[in-house]
């Protein structure tokens, strides 16, 4: 088991209400195989430092969770193919 | 002719090491923000003082904060 810090910039859109139970969809994929939503935060919308998809700003959400590498890199892979993900970053915390 | 006063170079000392900060967060914008020019380039460790365990940190910090669009690769300020 990992910590991990998934950033996610998703459409804007996209209705925020929407936002969390969508998100809560793809992180299901962790909570079935054993891992663990440490938080999940929301900073809403916020304008980019450059054009993605010719979209000015985006919905940024932040992820802590705790799992396997391969479970992480299937939700990495499920994030990219939908369409209404501009965005993923994933980093580890804790290496040096 | 009178020679220029002889500089004396002060010595910085890096902030992080002086507040003690293990972790450069790349979301944390606003303090990255002084670590990079006006342009958007990162700024070299003559300048900040940092050292260079911290630079480093920096920089890695910058770059990930880019690839997430939170920092400008370049900006056309100017």
């Amino acid at each position: 088991m990992r910590r991990y810090e998934l950033m996610v910039i998703l459409d804007p859109d996209l209705e925020e209400r929407t936002v969390a139970p969508s998100l809560d969809q793809f992180l299901s994929v962790i909570r079935n195989s054993g891992g663990s939503v440490e938080k999940v935060d929301i900073w809403g919308r916020r304008r980019l430092a450059y054009e993605i998809k010719k979209k000015p700003d985006g919905i940024y959400a932040v992820i802590d969770l705790n799992a396997e590498p391969d479970v992480v890199k299937e939700l990495d892979r499920q994030l990219n193919l939908n369409e209404a993900v501009l965005r993923t970053k994933l980093i580890r915390p804790d290496q040096r | 002719m009178a020679k220029p006063p002889a500089r004396k170079p002060k010595k910085k000392v890096c902030v992080f090491c002086k507040e003690k900060i293990s972790y450069v967060d790349y979301k944390d914008t606003s303090l990255l923000r002084k670590f990079i020019s006006d342009r958007g380039k990162i700024r070299a460790r003559r300048v900040t003082g940092n050292c260079t365990q911290h630079q480093r940190d920096i920089a890695t910090a910058v770059k990930t904060s880019r690839e997430v669009a939170l920092l400008p690769y370049t900006s056309t300020a100017r």
